[in-house]
């Protein structure tokens, strides 16, 4: 790996916990047609839920009206385990958005959950040295409205 | 490896026989519309035709309609219209639209317009002329549920979140992407018509620009830009008789990676609408990557023209770095990419630049970003998450 890849080592806080300033998502989107009915599975549960085909049970992120696999159109929500490893992620250094501003650099990790879906979620408790591919991390759901929840990725330290 | 087609599609059929372009801009009074008909007019002009001759109208996939386009301009029969909906490969995209128009003697002088306020209209100024309508796509449904809502603004946080997978996986060293950059900015020293012309960049001060979302740097990122540019094609026939030589669509082609209306749900999220699409295209077209005298490839984000690379077939995925190194890119290499200066370093025109510095190339006229007596050259559209669209040019092909 090239030094010039690496993130400068400036984490907001030793542990890469989010500094004091308040929430950074104060973005809360109206989400419709399928993506409600997944966040309001979420809402409802207090953790992620993912579609599943109620024929083949193919895991599908965000949700469709047909299942890619096998074309059922018959689904349900069921919770996750929330286990999942990082698939990729950036480090932001910028931003023009006053709440995203308070928490530069932030890590924002894309997740492949153990049931095969992949989802964005803001990095807790990982610095942006520490973050690298395939890492062990828990997904945790945080509700922002009725039809509408952030994720946060923690390190799982669990085997 | 899809399966080659080896069907003659389009090849040969249709030829660009006019180019037109407005200044590249940081800051305008003209609208979109405005812009946009500048730039059709001069490539009717150009063409050596009148509004009156052109019978199809490809819209861009936003911002101006084909009838207002129409109306304004006083093209009294449009007999066929299409909107390719690719963001970045939508240019590309309808030259091969166009091409199968012409094939089919459903159009025989098709216009393609794109432009935008991608300066002014953007930036929150006060004094900023808003867009009347706005680019559409599906995927802004996934951004605003999924990405947005997490610091992910626009582009360039959308995509870092699949090249920073490119990066690590394949270990790409940032003087790759640096590589990118510099080819970009040292051609646009030749064009006076380019954003970045008289402001050169070293790799040193590519490598110390700032992250704005690793592993994108601000040199990673192309230039926000007021423009518009637009060409004329017509049948290879028909070209012979027009006052330009004809460049020649010999092949074409568009992907779409599977799912296309998000990012990172692929199997692959480094798979490229372009990898499916090259293959058809060079396969129509009989010809090589090897074989192109020059590449105008879509360069909205540097690593994104590393993978493009690749889905050409010029490396292997994650050896893009080796083919951009010593030269091999840059003008008296061996394949000379955006020798206007791209969007990296020309301006941001949604890749219609791109087409309209290849057909100056295959003409020999492109001054002194010339590829001394090419033949043969490509053009690439990458957008929408990962949209790809490919055409093959070649000089009186």
């Amino acid at each position: 790996m090239s030094e010039a890849n690496k993130a400068p080592s400036k984490a907001a806080t030793p542990d890469g916990a989010p500094p004091p300033g308040g929430t950074p998502h104060v973005l809360v989107p109206r989400p419709d047609e399928l993506d409600v009915e997944f966040y309001r599975a979420t809402v409802a549960a207090g953790r992620l839920c993912i579609q599943r085909c109620s024929a083949c049970g193919t895991w599908t992120h965000p949700a469709r009206y047909y299942c890619p696999e096998c074309s059922s159109p018959d689904f349900t929500f069921p919770p996750a385990s929330g286990r999942a490893k990082v698939y990729s992620w950036t480090v932001s250094h910028f931003s023009v958005e006053p709440s995203w501003k308070a928490h530069l650099p932030y890590v924002t990790i894309v997740a492949e959950l153990e049931e095969g879906p992949r989802i964005v979620a803001s990095a807790r408790g990982i610095a942006p040295d520490a973050v690298a591919l395939g890492m062990p991390i828990r997904i945790v759901s945080e509700t922002k409205s009725p039809d509408f929840a952030v994720f946060w990725a923690e390190p799982d330290s669990q085997p | 490896m899809m399966v080659q087609n080896r069907s003659k599609g389009f090849a040969r059929q249709a030829a660009i026989a006019g180019i037109g372009e407005t200044a590249y801009m940081r800051g305008t009074d003209q609208s979109i519309l405005q812009m946009v008909l500048a730039a059709s007019m001069a490539a009717i002009k150009d063409a050596g035709l009148t509004p009156k001759d052109v019978d199809a109208v490809l819209p861009p996939p936003g911002f101006v309609a084909w009838d207002e386009i129409a109306a304004h301009l006083g093209i009294p029969d449009v007999r066929y219209t299409a909107c390719p909906q690719m963001g970045g490969a939508s240019s590309t995209a309808a030259l091969t639209t166009a091409a199968m128009a012409i094939t089919m003697g459903v159009a025989e002088v098709v216009l393609i317009p794109i432009g935008w306020n991608g300066y002014s209209a953007l930036r929150p100024r006060p004094d900023a002329r808003p867009n009347k309508r706005r680019f559409s796509a599906a995927f802004f449904e996934v951004v605003k549920n999924y990405y947005a809502p997490y610091g992910l603004r626009s582009a360039p946080w959308w995509y870092s979140l699949y090249l920073q997978r490119y990066v690590k996986q394949y270990d790409v060293p940032p003087e790759a992407a640096g590589a990118i950059a510099l080819a970009c900015r040292k051609h646009a020293q030749l064009n006076p018509s380019a954003m970045m012309h008289g402001r050169p960049l070293t790799m040193d001060e590519y490598l110390a620009s700032p992250f704005v979302t690793e592993p994108l740097r601000k040199h990673d990122c192309c230039v926000e830009t007021d423009c518009a540019a637009a060409v004329i094609v017509t049948s290879a026939e028909r070209a012979r008789d027009l006052p330009h030589v004809p460049v020649t669509i010999l092949g074409g082609a568009e992907g779409h990676p599977n799912r296309p209306d998000e990012l990172i749900n692929r199997a692959d999220v480094l798979d490229l609408g372009l990898e499916l699409a090259a293959p058809r295209a060079f396969g129509m077209a009989g010809v090589k990557p090897q074989d192109m005298h020059f590449l105008q490839v879509y360069d909205c984000f540097t690593y994104v023209v590393l993978l493009e690379l690749e889905a050409l077939g010029f490396a292997e995925r994650g050896g893009a770095a080796e083919f951009v190194k010593d030269g091999n890119i840059e003008l008296g290499g061996k394949y000379p990419l955006n020798t206007h200066g791209g969007l990296m370093s020309q301006g941001h025109c949604w890749g219609m630049n791109h087409i309209v510095e290849a057909t100056r190339q295959l003409r020999h006229e492109a001054g002194p970003a010339q590829v001394q007596g090419c033949e043969l050259g490509l053009v690439t559209g990458y957008g929408d998450l990962g949209d790809g669209s490919i055409a093959i040019l070649a000089r009186n092909g």
